[in-house]
């Protein structure tokens, strides 16, 4: 994928003569969270580009849950864009199992950066991710801007979706009451490289990847898969998210928050189908059709964003194709055992 | 190690009236009120802490604080509340300090390690724009929110969710009451910052000490409220506090509605402006009907008691005591 050129043009959006983000390589870019999936691929993007003042902190070095670390920080570093890609991330049962957790750390990572962002007086602009959790079970299909707060977040994902909406309504309060350019993007379900490999408690392709490649290592029969293999999903690779931040940041100035996703919809068969090619795995899925398997159908519109002049690059087999490479490199099955051993 | 309950566990709050209770916001409408009945029902150890002894939007001092205090009991009332124009002017302040608040008290509460309870106000506004009326509990999140007052009630269902999700995973008896639309003595009557029934109050008495000949009020007045005087919620906070340790949020409400006609009609009833009552119906109205389903509350056996224009009455007398006459 790195090998891909992508040209992404600058734009000066609204004519007055500001310099946009991509005419601002220089200018110092905060990226918090640039250890995550999403955090990484744009700090990557950000690099092959040419920018040359990328920022960023491991969460030991700045605990962006800590308001008092926070502020000092954008007073010292004052940067002119900010990138806000941190999070805790795991998924509907890590989520459900630790809601405190989830709910508090998220939030007041948004309220911090957004907050300390504003009072530094440094930021030009601010992103901010949101996800697809933000919508309700019952959204229309495919799920548009207009979807959020039309219902509940699903049961289960509260914790994780509620700072988001909450995201969503702190940049638009800061764009009304302050001016500040703060926006939101909010992308669907995600894959692609991520340092260690992403975990697969949160992340299916992961999941099913480990679980093909092992049992065609010890020779299984088969591997067992729960649900029908009927839902659909939309998966978007990151690098792609990437470009479509930079397009935002470059040309996006909304109060609304923005879909991203890649409009490709596949069936979690077809998923596992794709997943065992790859890995070359001879042996059957198995699908336990009484295991519960999620809502039928979860797809972004994404229109908005396209009309913005992004287009999605990455087809999923080669995504997955990239992804079981690194999986290889890394060894992360042995990885994963010591981790659960010290669990 | 500071207030380690030794007491038997499950002591109900008003037979434990020696333990330490904090109310954040003891300076407000509601955190006043409660403060007032707690002292009448003998608590011995009421904690409380202006706005400039403790900034509850900033972590380390809430936490430091609860670390020094160590309560037994919170009563979470403090916010930065306002009414449809303060909301528009200053959407971030109010979403971003209510989250900070209600962020740092929760969380420090549980960390602190003495707290074996906490009561979070909220609001009516939490619900849905169009929710059904009247409003049960279970309408949260069904739908969008009112935009004059959205960003307040974002932080608030926020709030709500905190307390459940400490409950779910650490056990923390965390319940939250929603009241409706509260008024009282020691309630804001800002001209412009303050709520409808206050800036009523305050509009006709200056009418009347001035001889204008008219009072205009925004809207159309046909919204219909619910007023809950604070007495009565201070009541319920009590009330719950001692009896309730559910996951769900509590509709704290009086059941009586009128239209802002029939509250304004009566306002300057109570106050005795003898002039014209103007309608400006350019001005917004907000929600249409909001009335509160407290059948919950009541059926756990809480009712009111003080009905709207005796409320009025002495809110009035306190607004010319406290507020005229201790100005001159």
């Amino acid at each position: 994928m790195s090998s891909q050129r992508r040209s992404i043009e600058a734009v000066d959006a609204n004519g007055d003569g500001a310099m946009s983000f991509l005419a601002d390589k220089s200018a110092k870019v905060f990226v918090a969270g640039h250890r995550g999936m999403v955090g990484s691929a744009i700090h990557r993007k950000l690099e092959a580009l040419g920018f040359t003042n990328v920022v960023v902190r491991t969460r030991a070095e700045l605990d962006l849950a800590f308001q008092p670390a926070v502020e000092a920080f954008f007073d010292a570093e004052r940067p002119r864009y900010v990138i806000l890609a941190a999070g805790k991330v795991g998924g509907v049962h890590a989520s459900s199992a630790a809601p405190a957790q989830y709910l508090t750390q998220n939030l007041r990572i948004t309220m911090n950066v957004v907050g300390a962002a504003q009072r530094c007086g440094s930021v030009r602009k601010l992103l901010v991710l949101a996800s697809s959790t933000i919508y309700p079970e019952d959204a229309p299909q495919p799920m548009p801007e207009s979807a959020l707060l039309s219902g509940p977040p699903a049961a289960g994902s509260e914790w994780y979706a509620i700072p988001k909406i909450t995201g969503i309504k702190m940049c638009q309060a800061y764009r009304a009451e302050f001016g500040m350019d703060a926006i939101v993007a909010a992308p669907n379900n995600l894959y692609g490289p991520c340092d260690p490999f992403p975990s697969e408690r949160s992340h299916v392709i992961p999941a099913l990847i480990r679980r093909f490649h092992h049992a065609k290592a010890t020779g299984a029969a088969e591997v067992a898969v729960w649900g029908s293999g009927a839902p659909l999903r939309e998966f978007t690779h990151v690098d792609d998210i990437a470009d479509a931040l930079v397009v935002l940041m470059d040309r996006y100035s909304g109060a609304e928050h923005v879909n991203v996703g890649s409009g490709s919809e596949v069936s979690v068969r077809e998923l596992a189908e794709a997943v065992r090619e790859v890995v070359g795995y001879e042996g059957r899925v198995a699908w336990d059709a009484s295991r519960p398997e999620g809502v039928a159908r979860r797809l972004l519109d994404s229109s908005k964003m396209r009309k913005l002049g992004w287009e999605p690059k990455v087809a999923l087999r080669d995504g997955i194709k990239e992804l079981y490479h690194i999986y290889l490199r890394h060894q992360w099955d042995a990885k994963i055992k010591r981790d659960l051993a010290h669990a | 190690m500071g207030t380690v309950n030794t007491a038997d566990p499950h002591t109900s709050f008003l037979a434990d009236k020696d333990a330490k209770v904090f109310v954040a916001g003891h300076r407000g409408l509601v955190g006043s009120a409660i403060v007032r009945h707690l002292l009448s029902l003998g608590f011995t150890s009421v904690v409380v802490r202006t706005h400039a002894e403790l900034d509850l939007t900033r972590q380390a001092d809430v936490e430091a604080f609860f670390a020094a205090e160590l309560p037994r009991y919170v009563v979470l009332a403090a916010a930065k509340v306002g009414g449809i124009h303060a909301n528009s002017t200053f959407p971030a302040d109010f979403i971003a300090a209510n989250l900070q608040i209600q962020t740092n008290v929760i969380d420090a509460a549980l960390k602190c390690g003495s707290v074996r309870k906490f009561l979070f106000l909220g609001s009516s506004c939490i619900y849905p724009k169009l929710a059904p009326q009247p409003i049960p509990e279970d309408s949260l999140l069904s739908g969008p929110l009112e935009p004059t007052n959205e960003w307040y009630a974002v932080a608030k269902i926020a709030g709500i969710k905190m307390c459940q999700a400490y409950r779910i995973q650490h056990g923390f008896d965390a319940i939250s009451a929603m009241p409706t639309n509260l008024y009282g003595p020691q309630d804001n009557f800002h001209p412009e910052n303050s709520h409808v029934l206050p800036a009523l109050i305050r509009r006709f008495h200056e009418a009347k000490a001035s001889n204008a000949p008219e009072v205009v009020v925004w809207g159309t007045g046909s919204p219909l409220r619910e007023f809950l005087h604070v007495d009565d919620l201070a009541d319920a906070v009590i009330f719950l506090m001692d009896q309730y340790s559910g996951l769900e949020h509590v509709n704290a409400g009086s059941g009586s509605e009128v239209t802002i006609k029939e509250l304004a009609e009566l306002v300057k009833d109570v106050v005795g402006f003898q002039g014209k009552l103007v309608w400006d119906s350019s001005k917004p109205d907000g929600t249409p009907r909001k009335l509160m389903d407290s059948s919950k509350i009541q059926e756990m056996g809480w009712k009111p008691k003080v009905p709207l224009k005796e409320g009025l009455i002495e809110t009035y007398k306190w607004y010319v005591e406290n507020v005229i006459n201790a100005n001159k």
